[in-house]
């Protein structure tokens, strides 16, 4: 097997943050502040050793604050390692934020042109390549309107046309898989296919884990600051969900329970969908999920007014997951998930109503949904 | 050397940055990039209205006298309030996307002499209206204010990055500043300096590289001769001073930008 060169190669890093509660700004505050004690770090990544060999697409992985965001700046060179190296070998663009540099009141092509220059293109590769980026941002006719005019999805489209087109070696992408509508999205994910399939190399911290299963050839685990796991991606994914609900877990033991007044609560029922019409020898087949901050939550299942109590919970890391990072600590149940199969063989033909209702430990109701079925 | 290779790398970034620093300024103003041409007039004719009434010995020409050494002066004074503050506007950019980060102030210094390139055509235009006539020092110009830039871009870099760790900076140069506008023979000549004046403030004013810079200016726009050799020297040597320890403090202050700005 040929081997390759690396595209970057990261030798026992560590990277610290200052925590400073109140920051002197002024410079009497900082003679102040001069004697009292030192300020306190907190260490995001420690001993990290990582070589991604050209060509490669490699996922990080993580929870949020386990360092994956901040190892990409560091490869940008954004942040700089307080001890360690860290090389990058070849052309590299970040897509950390995308449209940075963009000024509302210039026209679409002349922003492409000042946040291609951002990247370091100079003006004839910009020329050369301009047309592929208009087409690929498909705004047409509104690439000459200034782009405050532009609706936000325009936006981040013009944005991430520009980035990808830039032509890097290495490609850095930071959470940025969910632009605009799915038309749109698939058409990125067709050029980051391409990108990969080319020798490009890509590495993409993002939360869609099943877009990284498929997109990428390698996947890295950052746990705690450190490289826990390097492999295949399917076998790194599943290792990490486990990881995400065996936490969950231990977390939601230590937590010190608060008794709140209020708590926030979501669900969903999957199946059956409204307006289901099922025969009386089929079982009618639940199944959705709930979340709420309220740890001793209770599910309530009815048919019409006969409650369901043979519900099975289920563990869902990937709901755990994304509810985590859009409400940081909001799920403390880890079976979150519900599934049943209702037998409706003693059920009069017709029109059935099968609820299911959320309540807090205060009997408050926090959510509920309700579906239709059919009996014939 | 790979900062120079890497400039050169994102010449189209500082192009277009300096085309933003030099029309963005004054943008929306009714006369818009005028202004950097009005603004050193306005104050000339300030000073040649009160100046005059406050000191005994006029120079001559006085008019010629003030403008050569109020245009380089506003060259310097806009380059360096601009450029102190570069980092610290771009701020948002900088915590985003990595380009060199030398190229903010660079910018701005690029776009000061540009700027005074232009108004030295005022220079040029009160040496004709006052018959004091042009001679071939001019060709030395170029060298004069590349060595001005060089001294502007060293302070820039130096003061952009400490701004960034020290608030305050801003306001300390500004007054710096200030103080040597009185420090600088602008409105005043050397030689007219009364024997009264104690002898370690005129010690300050003979070190201080400007007066030098001055002096260079007015030979070469009024009084057609060739400045003391020991002048250029002096002017050339702080230009070297200035640009590798700014270089060398922004080299070692840049690493924390993103997370301090």
């Amino acid at each position: 097997m040929q081997t390759k060169e690396n595209a970057i190669e990261v030798r026992h890093l560590y990277k610290k943050f200052k925590v400073v509660y109140d920051k002197p700004q002024t410079l009497k505050e900082q003679i102040i502040s001069f004697h009292r004690k030192k300020a306190e770090y907190r260490s995001v990544l420690e001993d990290i050793c990582i070589n991604i060999k050209k060509g490669e697409t490699v996922a990080l992985i993580g929870t949020n604050g386990s360092g994956k965001s901040t190892l990409l700046k560091l490869m940008t060179k954004i942040l700089y390692p307080n001890a360690g190296e860290l090389k990058t070998y070849g052309k590299l663009t970040s897509l950390l934020e995308l449209g940075a540099g963009f000024h509302p009141d210039f026209s679409g092509r002349e922003n492409i042109y000042f946040n291609a220059s951002i990247f370091g293109l100079t003006r004839k590769e910009i020329d050369a390549r301009i047309q592929d980026i208009i087409d690929f941002s498909e705004l047409g006719d509104f690439i000459d309107n200034p782009v405050r005019t532009y609706s936000s999805g325009m936006y981040m489209r013009l944005a991430f046309s520009v980035a990808i087109n830039v032509d890097a070696e290495i490609l850095l992408i930071d959470e940025i898989l969910g632009v605009g509508d799915q038309y749109f999205q698939d058409k990125c994910f067709r050029k980051l296919e391409e990108l990969r399939d080319g020798d490009k190399t890509v590495v993409i911290v993002s939360h869609s884990l099943d877009t990284l299963r498929e997109l990428c050839n390698r996947a890295i685990w950052i746990y705690k600051g450190k490289v826990q796991m390097d492999g295949e991606p399917n076998e790194v994914i599943d290792a990490y969900l486990q990881q995400v609900i065996l936490d969950h877990k231990a977390d939601s033991k230590n937590q010190v329970i608060e008794k709140k007044d209020k708590y926030v609560g979501h669900m969903v029922i999957d199946f059956p969908q409204n307006g289901a019409v099922l025969s009386h020898n089929e079982k009618l087949k639940l199944q959705g999920w709930e979340l709420s901050d309220c740890l001793h939550a209770r599910l309530e299942v009815m048919i019409d007014r006969q409650e369901i109590t043979a519900i099975d919970r289920i563990e869902r890391a990937d709901l755990l997951i994304i509810y985590e990072n859009q409400f940081g600590g909001y799920a403390t149940n880890p079976t979150p998930g519900f599934h049943a199969e209702i037998d409706v063989a003693d059920l009069v033909n017709g029109t059935h109503h099968i609820s299911v209702k959320v309540y807090d430990e205060n009997e408050q109701l926090l959510c509920m949904e309700e579906r239709k079925f059919e009996l014939i | 050397m790979s900062l120079i290779k890497e400039l050169y790398a994102y010449r189209e970034l500082l192009k277009s940055n300096i085309k933003k620093e030099i029309r963005g300024k004054y943008k929306g103003s009714f006369l818009g990039v005028l202004w950097s041409f009005i603004n050193p007039l306005l104050s000339v004719l300030v000073y040649a209205i009160v100046f005059p009434y406050l000191m005994r010995s006029t120079v001559d020409n006085y008019l010629v006298y003030l403008i050569t050494g109020v245009i380089p002066w506003t060259f310097f004074t806009t380059v360096m309030s601009q450029g102190m503050a570069s980092i610290k506007v771009n701020a948002g950019i900088i915590k985003k996307v990595y380009f060199p980060r030398e190229i903010l102030p660079l910018s701005v210094v690029s776009a000061g002499i540009i700027n005074f390139f232009i108004s030295c055509v005022i220079i040029l235009v009160f040496c004709a209206i006052f018959a004091v006539g042009f001679s071939w020092h001019l060709l030395l110009l170029p060298i004069a204010a590349l060595l001005q830039f060089l001294i502007c871009l060293g302070l820039t870099l130096a003061f952009s990055a400490i701004n960034i760790y020290i608030k305050d900076m801003e306001y300390i140069i500004n007054f710096v500043i200030n103080m040597l506008f009185y420090g600088t023979p602008i409105l005043y000549e050397l030689s007219g300096f009364s024997t009264q004046v104690p002898a370690f403030l005129l010690w300050l004013v003979k070190i201080n590289p400007f007066t030098h810079l001055m002096q260079i200016y007015r030979d070469i726009f009024m009084y057609h001769q060739l400045t003391d050799i020991w002048s250029w020297a002096y002017v050339a040597l702080i230009a070297l001073v200035c640009l590798v320890l700014g270089l060398f403090i922004f080299k070692k202050l840049e690493k924390g930008f993103a997370e301090e700005v």
